[in-house]
């Protein structure tokens, strides 16, 4: 019988809520079954060695005067990667940096500390990114299958999505009926509230957070959690210059984007315009 | 002559008509004797007055609108195309009176004519589209300062729109083309970062 | 004497444990932090309303305390009052927030200190909990739904009646893990080697938030930090240390406290509380969600902008504080104080923290346990 796959689970600096997210992935059991959890930073498993691995999953940014596990984490990072056969970067920090430091592969806009390891590197980025996600990578990688990955390295299958495509509001964004406070049901989010859907690279509209709802189903906006951007200034507000959005909409014309949303605006659709649920018959 | 030939003279025949007289005091029949051509036959080119005035704004956005466009194309600072817009603004006051005429004439006096189909942008767009770019560029590239949209686009306009008023009733002491300069300088002070 | 020097891991991060031996027998112990990721700077000059985004990435486990001591801290800086709406559903996702902590750390984190034992039991109790949080929430880990005005979702009765039923559900599935007389076979199992009566700690207990069903026995005025020998820095409440925590919380409910009386505040007491609080969780969070009117406002739009503020809520390890001064809506300072820097910080020989004096005088074999049962999150240390 051929061994199991060994999996080297490293937390860099984090918070955690990448495994954290992990744990909701409802077939979680089957999957860690078909592995070797030689470490995890949360999860029962022997002491830390550094080993190597047929897997190694980074949670976590990189940064100097830091230490893990008694070693100083660049170096241990280092070693691990070069002790890896493929390493899955989970989490925004991870690949870009997000708040905590630099990321692995990127630090922000610009090329990473470990960028020439880029091509047995696989990026999921999100603060967190969702279970299935993380466990899209693994399963892929266990199974030795070929995943499309855009030029950061993403899963195409999942970050060719955007997080506006399947929001509930979308019938507001169409006809430009913009939400005009917190904790109502009516209205985009994108002008007022700084929602990010419209270019964020994710499909959490797609498949759903905890199998049943999103920030914006709750009314809350997307914070573009799975860009090198993340976490922008003034993160509930959408950035305008003379009242028009600084970022349109991702692949359309600054000109056919103001075009079509100033005829949806001089169009009024009555049944947007009201409250969805209405007291009066 | 082909037919969109012939609806683009139609066209122009009733904005000097509509321009001069205004539009309800001018009939169908007004632009048939003017173009020589049968009332029924007019018929085959517009459905209605009300349709030729609302082609008639589109037309004239459009124009507008390209121009328009051809400035925010030039790799020119802001300041240099507000000089460039007010140009333009004034020019075609002059040269083609009855454009800017129908315009306030008729477009902003009769606005009941362009109720069905025209409501807020949706004629005018080409022209709208184009001045959002202008603003929106100019905030981006911090030349001109980050406001609400229609108290900057109120100032811009309503400031030409004036002028030109004072230069058709003949009020203007000076030709307008000698007021380029200054208007423009009052935009571009008013607006500015 | 010997000294010897430990990384503990797995306690959501980690932390050095120095412990200074005699034949075996603990006599002080040392703890120490060496992380550090200075989130309170990373929030100066931003708009106040983007630490409701930055402050749950505090922490994967307990974020969403976070964000609710986030808000609390704001509104109280702008003199905002909440719906009960708002308040009913932010009790719900901290209550819930508290359950999923716990059952997690009682699997993941404490059992394996002592014994092998499934935890795929208690993750999937943790996922179904996230999803009731989620409904609410929007997901789980890491949502914003809580902000200084109220919260942003809009439900319907659809979701309460889905979120009630939830509740039921969870409610009776955790009997399973311990009833609600207190019976627990997986404790007692936990217990089969280990004495109950081990890591007493100060017998001093401190509670200053009053959501849920707890009610504050002090004022988080007389909180004092100092510098401490690592990276944490200690706290202080009148000068002195306390215990903050489930056990101190829950003092005066019949059945702790009759566990109290006979175990004192020992390891046991400690587990027992905090397994017990979950069923009392439920019990009140069922009450509460009847009291929703749908049609109640969600949102109140804050008007003020500038002013200083705190928010001070009971987390799932204890006593959480978050202060804030707002000038011209922008984040001029950030403090931020959790429940483990009150039990695990570090004093000295005569003047322990609750951590410290729980180790002191116990076999050294039981020294993980004992550390572990404090529910330690040295990623919130290290904030």
């Amino acid at each position: 019988m051929h061994s199991k796959p060994k999996v080297l689970w490293i937390d860099a600096v984090s918070c955690y809520g990448c495994s954290h997210s992990f744990y909701n992935y409802p077939q979680i059991k089957e999957i860690l079954n078909k592995i070797d959890l030689i470490y995890h930073p949360l999860l029962p498993t022997k002491e830390f060695e550094i080993k190597s691995s047929d897997i190694l999953i980074i949670e976590g940014a990189i940064k100097s005067n830091f230490l893990r596990l008694g070693f100083d984490l660049i170096d241990l990072i280092a070693k691990l990667i070069k002790l890896s056969r493929k390493v899955i970067l989970i989490g925004t920090c991870s690949v870009y940096g997000g708040m905590f430091g630099e990321g692995i592969l990127f630090n922000k806009e610009d090329k990473g500390k470990f960028y020439k390891c880029k091509d047995k590197i696989i990026s999921i980025p999100g603060c967190p990114p969702h279970p299935e996600w993380i466990a899209y990578a693994i399963e892929m990688v266990l199974n030795d299958k070929k995943i499309l990955l855009d030029s950061e390295n993403r899963p195409k299958e999942i970050y060719s999505y955007t997080s506006h495509m399947g929001c509930v509001r979308n019938e507001y964004f169409e006809w430009k009926v913009d939400a005009k406070n917190f904790g109502e049901k009516e209205g985009c989010l994108f002008y007022e509230q700084g929602c990010q859907g419209p270019y964020t690279h994710s499909s959490c509209n797609k498949i759903l957070w905890n199998e049943v709802n999103s920030k914006p189903r709750a009314g809350t906006p997307c914070f573009g959690c799975t860009e090198k951007t993340f976490p922008r200034k003034d993160l509930f507000k959408t950035e305008t210059f003379m009242g028009i959005p600084a970022n349109i909409p991702l692949g359309v014309s600054k000109r056919a984007y103001l075009t079509l949303a100033g005829v949806a605006k001089s169009l009024t659709n009555e049944r947007l315009n009201k409250r969805l649920i209405d007291e009066d018959n | 002559m082909s037919k969109e030939e012939k609806k683009l003279e139609i066209m122009k025949t009733a904005l000097n008509l509509f321009a001069k007289k205004g539009f309800y005091n001018t009939t169908i029949a007004d632009i048939a004797r003017e173009m020589g051509m049968s009332v029924g036959n007019m018929y085959n080119y517009f459905p209605s007055k009300e349709s030729l005035a609302k082609e008639l704004l589109i037309y004239t956005s459009k124009l507008f609108g390209e121009e328009l466009k051809k400035i925010n194309e030039m790799d020119i600072s802001t300041k240099e195309k507000i000089k460039k817009i007010v140009e333009l603004y004034f020019k075609k006051a002059k040269e083609e009176p009855e454009l800017v005429d129908y315009f306030m004439r008729v477009y902003l006096s009769n606005k009941e004519i362009f109720s069905n189909g025209c409501e807020g942008m949706l004629c005018v767009s080409s022209f709208v589209t184009e001045i959002m770019i202008f603003f929106e560029e100019g905030v981006r590239k911090k030349e001109l300062k980050n406001q609400d949209f229609f108290a900057a686009f109120g100032l811009f306009m309503g400031y030409l729109g004036g002028l030109v008023f004072l230069y058709r009733e003949g009020i203007l002491g000076k030709d307008i083309e000698e007021y380029i300069e200054v208007v423009s300088e009052n935009i571009y002070n008013a607006l500015k970062a | 004497m010997k000294i010897t020097k430990k990384i503990i891991s797995k306690i959501e991060g980690e932390a050095t444990l120095k412990l200074h031996k005699k034949d075996k027998i603990i006599e002080f112990a040392e703890i120490e932090f060496w992380q550090y990721r200075g989130m309170e700077e990373f929030l100066k000059n931003r708009h106040y309303l983007d630490a409701c985004v930055i402050n749950p990435r505090v922490c994967g486990i307990c974020g969403h305390s976070h964000l609710i001591a986030t808000a609390k801290a704001i509104e109280n800086a702008l003199d905002v009052k909440i719906t009960k709406k708002a308040e009913i559903l932010r009790e719900i996702t901290l209550g819930l927030e508290i359950i999923q902590n716990h059952i997690k750390w009682f699997y993941l984190t404490l059992y394996p200190s002592v014994k092998q034992k499934d935890f795929f039991k208690a993750l999937e109790f943790a996922k179904d909990i996230a999803k009731i949080i989620a409904l609410i929430a929007g997901q789980f880990p890491h949502n914003s739904y809580a902000i200084p005005g109220g919260v942003t979702c809009d439900l319907t009765n659809l979701e309460i009646i889905k979120i009630k039923n939830f509740l039921y559900e969870m409610f009776e599935r955790y009997q399973k893990i311990m009833s609600v007389d207190g019976k627990s076979e997986d404790l007692e199992e936990l217990f089969e080697d280990i004495p109950k009566d081990i890591g007493r700690g100060l017998n001093r207990f401190l509670v200053l938030g009053d959501n849920l069903y707890f009610s504050s026995n002090g004022d988080f005025k007389f909180i004092r930090e100092e510098k401490s020998t690592s990276l944490n820095k200690n706290v202080l409440y009148k000068d002195k240390f306390y215990e903050v925590g489930p056990l101190a919380r829950n003092l005066n409910n019949p059945l702790v406290s009759s566990i109290y009386k006979k175990h004192k505040d020992s390891v046991y007491t400690r587990i027992f509380a905090r397994l017990y609080e979950v069923n009392l969780i439920f019990e009140y969070l069922l009450k509460r969600i009847d009291e929703i009117e749908i049609n109640e406002k969600n949102y109140i739009k804050p008007t003020q902008k500038n002013a200083k503020g705190y928010g001070v809520i009971e987390a799932p390890r204890g006593s959480l504080i978050h202060e804030i001064e707002i000038e011209d809506e922008k984040i001029k300072r950030y403090n931020i104080i959790v429940p483990t820097q009150f039990n695990l910080s570090n004093g000295n020989k005569l003047n322990p923290s609750p951590a410290q004096a729980a180790l002191m005088n116990e076999d050294e074999k039981y020294a993980d346990f004992i550390f572990k049962c404090f529910d330690i999150c040295a990623i919130c240390v290290s904030h």
